[in-house]
This record gives C-alpha cells, structure tokens and sequence, in this order.
C-alpha cells in the first residue's frame, strides 16, 4: 500500500513544474508519445527518490537535470542497441498540426507554414545544436540552467548557440521565410 | 555583423521564441501521477526484496517481479491524432521504419499491421492484415517495414502493439505516386 501522505508530499514537490517539465519532454524527444513517455518515466523515477527529493532547494531545476540524464541514457542504449533514429520517427511540424485546430485563415496560416520551415530546419542541426538554441531561445533558459542540466560548460554552450543560430539563418534565409 | 544579419538574427529570435509547443492532454498530469506513485513503490518494493532475499533466488525473483509488474500495469494512452505520411511509389519495394518506444522490456507483445487496399507487405502477398508475437527492449525500438503498392489508391497503415491490456496504436498515412 502506498502511503496517502507521501503521495501528497510528492504531488506538492513535483505539480507545479509540470508545464515546465512537459514543454522540456516534448523539445528533448520531439514527438507527443515519446515525451508523454519521458514525462512518465520521469515521474516515476522522481517518486522512487522521494526521500532524496524533499530535501532538495530547486526541485524544478533538479527534475530538469534528471529529464536530461533520462533523456542522454535511453539515447545511449539506442546507441549500443546499434538502431538509430529514421526519417518516420519525427516528421517536420509533427506537433505542430494539434495546434492548427482554432486558427485564423490567414495570418495563422501562415504562422503556422513558418513554424513548419523552422521546425524543418532544426531537424537538419545536430542534437547538441538543435537542444541548445531549443532550451535557450525558446524555453528561456539561462546559460548558467542549462549548464547545470546538461553538465556542458557555458563557453562550449555559446559556441553551440552561435553556430546554430547561424545555420538556422542560413537556411530559413534560403527558404524566404526570413528575409 | 551588418544591419541585414542584426534583423535576420532578430527575426529568428522572434520565431524560436513564439515557436509552440502543444500542451498536454486534459488529464494527463493526472494519469501519470496516478502511474507515478503505483510503479514508484513498485520499484521500491523490489528493490526491498532483492535487498532482501540475495542473489540464490534471483532468477526467480526476476519473473516474480516482472509478472507483479505486468498485473497491476495501466491502460496506455493511444498515440498523437496527429498521422505521419510517407510517399511511394508504385510496384517498388519501399523500406518504412517505424520506432516503437518502451518505458521497459516487454516479452511476448502482440503487433498487428493492417495494410490499405493496394498495398502489400513483402513477403506476404495478398495479405491485409499480418499479426506476430515481438520481445521489446526497454527504450527505442525500429521496426522496418518493406511495402508495395499495385494500386495507386494509398490508405493508412495501422500497427497496433498490445501487451496484456495496454495497447497502442501507430498510423501512417501511405501516398502512391
């Protein structure tokens, strides 16, 4: 039997990072089952240490750091497993069409048609690359977080930066969808 | 870096900053809560017994642990509305590959692939629907699929995994030109 308080305990420590970690999930794996799947894992993991999480200070910054491990250690045994990532397992603007249920005719449209070109040229940057300007530019991370998280010293994550940014221009400049 | 580039630079940062993300389904948190604290003191549980007992009865421990795993296991939820495509063309073998992740190893998962009219499985003529048994590895796992379209009507692939009472559901939409 699982002790009623304990769940509570949890429930207070881990409920209000879920957005954020949601968000964290569906940038790391890039498609909706895999995110709900490290999510998941994540949670479970997380309550497996529950003694260790309530003493913790930041428990969002520490649930993020563990995502990441999560993340790194199932790419790894994908790694040893000698499978490797194909073009069916993420499709450019996969998540995108769950948003484009409500939208305005036109100006939405075309919202979203930029969207799909973006998401199209992250999908040609490395993992390091694309993670980087992802946790960065889009989910607002400090330098300082995503050190913290991935373990990367700050100069080599500005280098990343740089270069991504760099090649994203290049490619979305090509396209037209920057100008 | 010259004016063009400052703008560029600021456009793309106006983008990845608007760039969405969907949220999560109504209720979701809340499943995976539930799943959370059920599987968290599962492992606990275990790791109290494998403490507890040593390493003579491991092996029997092992299927003992896995099967209270797999009684007390969730419904999963079905994959994303959103369906993939793939384009191919006609009376040519065309190689898909669908990647099926797994929270664990699971033994003895039942995969079903229903195919749309027109469109055959290499190596089984004429059927529409091919069932197997399949082990999965914890983590991802590639499932490579040689399809032959002889009619030009294309359809959607449906491959359906099931494990005790967890099933889930993948569809790609198939395109002939």
């Amino acid at each position: 039997m699982t002790d009623p308080h304990q769940t509570e305990v949890f429930e207070r420590l881990v409920r209000p990072h879920f957005d954020r970690l949601y968000r964290l999930a569906w940038r790391l794996a890039g498609s909706k089952p895999e995110a709900e799947d490290l999510f998941q894992e994540l949670l479970i993991k997380a309550f497996g240490m529950l003694d260790e999480l309530v003493h913790i200070e930041e428990p969002g910054s520490w649930l993020c750091r563990v995502m990441y491990n999560q993340f790194v250690d199932q790419h790894r045994r994908l790694a040893r497993q000698r499978m490797h990532l194909v073009d069916e397992g993420h499709l450019p603007g996969q998540g995108l069409a769950d948003l484009a249920g409500d939208l305005d005719p036109v100006d939405d449209r075309e919202r979203l048609e930029k969207f799909r070109r973006l998401d199209a040229a992250l999908q040609q940057l490395s993992d390091e690359h694309r993670l980087v300007v992802l946790l960065h530019d889009t989910e607002g991370y400090k330098l300082d977080e995503i050190e913290s998280m991935t373990g990367t010293p700050v100069g080599t994550i500005k280098s990343r930066l740089h270069r991504a940014r760099a090649r994203l221009r290049q490619i979305l400049d090509e396209d037209g969808t920057i100008s | 870096m010259n004016n063009r580039h400052v703008m560029e630079e600021q456009e793309l940062l106006d983008l990845l900053k608007d760039y969405p993300v969907p949220e999560a389904e109504a209720g979701f948190y809340d499943r995976a809560l539930v799943r959370a604290v059920h599987k968290g003191s599962r492992r606990q549980r275990n790791r109290w017994m494998l403490t507890g007992f040593g390493s003579a009865i491991a092996a029997g421990l092992a299927i003992w642990a896995i099967s209270a795993m797999l009684m007390t296991a969730p419904q999963l939820p079905d994959a994303a509305p959103t369906i993939p495509g793939v384009t191919i063309a006609m009376e040519q073998e065309h190689t898909v590959r669908l990647v099926f992740a797994s929270a664990e190893a699971l033994d003895s998962a039942t995969l079903t692939v229903s195919l749309p009219e027109g469109i055959e499985l290499a190596g089984f003529p004429g059927q529409r629907e091919i069932t197997w048994e399949t082990s999965l590895q914890e983590g991802k796992n590639l499932l490579p699929l040689t399809l032959i379209a002889l009619t030009p009507a294309g359809g959607e692939l449906l491959a359906r995994l099931e494990h005790d009472d967890r099933n889930r559901t993948f569809r790609l939409r198939v395109d002939v030109t």
